[in-house]
């Protein structure tokens, strides 16, 4: 599981087959590239994204898919991993590949704007939208969404529910097991390795 | 049908559902009471780490770790039934879950990081709890519940259009644990007509994604929103009054933003979006705000309540009737001889 994508080798399906993200192992290899995933895929229809094709390359060991900015256009819906004859999962393959694109660091542009999600749960236990959208949400949607926002408490209150944040002993868990893990090491490598670049 | 809890459940918060549509947890909660279901929220839950999974900042490990922490809460409480109001929640906690049950060098890995930490308690043994038969999403509660649904309604939704959208996570995903199908999903179409309800069932797009991919709505807007409108224009095109989800993602994505794609293309869509546990909660007679929470939807929900009618006493005890015999079908062994076969296959995959 942890071991890390070899790039000199051809490897490629053999690592993505045994990634712990990978729930079927067996699926890759019986790929019969009859297209299906791309015949259902919405991302296929409005983008260049292509999970036949995509599993082609990593079918062939072409390591050049790790770099191709179509991958991110997956919307992760899962609907080819639903449907897959051949009982393969493009949704997963592409996850992966994203994965071995982070852990080279050349994944950095992708994942800077969603980094809040990881300091959010590292200090305060709980997801949510990362607040660097907020300001573009708030001209899409409009100011009664904002207005709602900043009163979300008074409405949690109203309707008998408890503070959004987890108990103050549940943070400090959750926050000592993400380090101990290696995720705080992961979003701050992702966070300095950007700032050096620039 | 499979075995679905009513008791020793621990009703899994969202993030999405409290900082978006907390609505949908106090909608809950009354419908769970109204049924008769035992369940408990707990403070020490955090997150499922979904929206930063599916982002690709948090990798699969990471996730587990989180997910194994839950697991040993949801022990530690008794309440091993564990029940999602997130489509995200329940895929991501479904698959934490046989990673942890089916990989020992993962599992020895995390209960390492808990050995390291000096918390014992959160570690995770083979078995300690189940995919299938331990994780749950309140619509798989509901649909197990149809007859009591039947004999709480108050109001008759049965004058509107209304069409329902099965978020990805929730039927695609761990499709072999999935109730009512995933060609046609219809498990929410299932508990809207034990209020009396017919909806428009299948239409054009009606399994698509809402198109929010997590990250596309904020990165990729364009292709995200486009994926959006295709659905919207056919559920324009069905004369649909009320869309009701189970994902707070996919609600986010069609209430917040209905009135922003409409306005681009320069068409009205006037289409209200609720959960299905809020769309049960207006249908036994919950305030809408001080239960239901509709004053944090952007698309106003007041148009559907003022042409709402109660329920007359004839048509209640018909439609209580009616849903008596279809789920007493539904549960008999013949009727489903065919869908046990195809459990036992998907049941090789994890």
């Amino acid at each position: 599981m942890v071991e890390k994508f070899r790039e000199d080798s051809l490897d490629l399906e053999e690592y993505i087959s045994h990634n712990i993200k990978s729930s079927k192992p067996k699926g890759l290899l019986k790929c019969v590239q009859c297209g299906m995933c791309t015949s259902v895929c919405p991302a296929a229809q409005h983008s260049n994204y292509n999970p036949r094709s995509m599993v082609e390359c990593v079918l062939e060991g072409d390591t050049a898919v790790i770099e191709d900015e179509d991958i991110w256009y997956c919307f992760y819906c899962y609907t080819c991993h639903s449907i897959c004859p051949a009982d393969n999962s493009p949704c997963e393959v592409n996850q992966v590949l994203r994965q071995i694109a982070v852990d080279k660091g050349i994944a950095d542009d992708h994942l800077i704007p969603f980094l809040g999600f990881g300091d959010s749960f590292l200090n305060h236990g709980i997801g949510g939208i990362p607040e660097n959208f907020f300001p573009e949400m708030k001209e899409d949607i409009g100011d009664d969404w904002w207005d709602f926002k900043t009163h979300l408490d008074d409405v949690r209150n109203h309707l008998g529910l408890d503070p959004v944040f987890p108990s103050e002993e549940a943070i400090v868990e959750v926050s000592t097991i993400l380090k101990s893990c290696g995720f705080e090491d992961r979003i701050n490598k992702i966070r300095n390795h950007h700032k050096d670049e620039d | 049908m499979k075995n679905v809890p009513d008791k020793n459940i621990l009703l899994f918060k969202s993030c999405l559902v409290s900082v978006e549509y907390p609505g949908i947890e106090s909608s809950t909660k009354y419908v769970f009471d109204k049924i008769g279901v035992d369940y408990h929220v707990d403070r020490a839950q955090t997150c499922c780490t979904g929206l930063g999974h599916y982002s690709d900042v948090f990798d699969q490990f990471s996730t587990t770790v989180n997910g194994a922490r839950h697991f040993a809460l949801a022990n530690k409480l008794n309440r091993p039934n564990m029940v999602m109001m997130c489509a995200t929640c329940y895929a991501i906690n479904k698959k934490v879950a046989n990673i942890l049950n089916n990989n020992e060098e993962v599992r020895d890995e995390v209960n390492q990081v808990f050995d390291d930490c000096g918390y014992d308690w959160m570690k995770f043994n083979k078995g300690d709890l189940d995919s299938r038969e331990n994780i749950f999403h309140i619509i798989d509660i509901f649909y197990s519940k149809r007859k009591e649904i039947a004999k709480n309604i108050k109001y008759d939704f049965s004058d509107f259009n209304i069409a329902t959208h099965h978020g990805c996570h929730y039927c695609k995903v761990h499709y072999g644990d999935t109730i009512e199908g995933i060609r046609n999903p219809h498990i929410i179409d299932d508990v809207v007509n034990a209020c009396g309800v017919e909806t428009i069932g299948w239409y054009d797009f009606k399994r698509t994604t809402c198109g929010s991919g997590f990250s596309q709505r904020f990165v990729h807007k364009k292709h995200s929103l486009t994926v959006t409108l295709d659905k919207l224009k056919s559920l324009k095109e069905n004369k649909t009054n009320i869309l009701i989800h189970l994902c707070p993602n996919c609600h986010v994505q069609f209430d917040r933003y209905q009135t922003y794609v409409g306005d681009k293309i320069g068409e009205e869509f006037n289409i209200v979006h609720l959960n299905i546990a809020q769309f049960l909660a207006l249908a036994m007679g919950a305030d809408p705000y001080d239960v239901v929470g509709i004053q944090t939807h952007t698309v106003p929900v007041e148009p559907i309540l003022k042409d709402l009618k109660p329920l007359s006493k004839d048509n209640k005890d018909e439609i209580i009737e009616k849903v008596s015999y279809k789920v007493d079908l539904d549960e008999s062994e013949d009727f489903n001889m065919e869908a046990d076969t195809v459990k036992v296959e998907v049941n090789e995959t994890n």
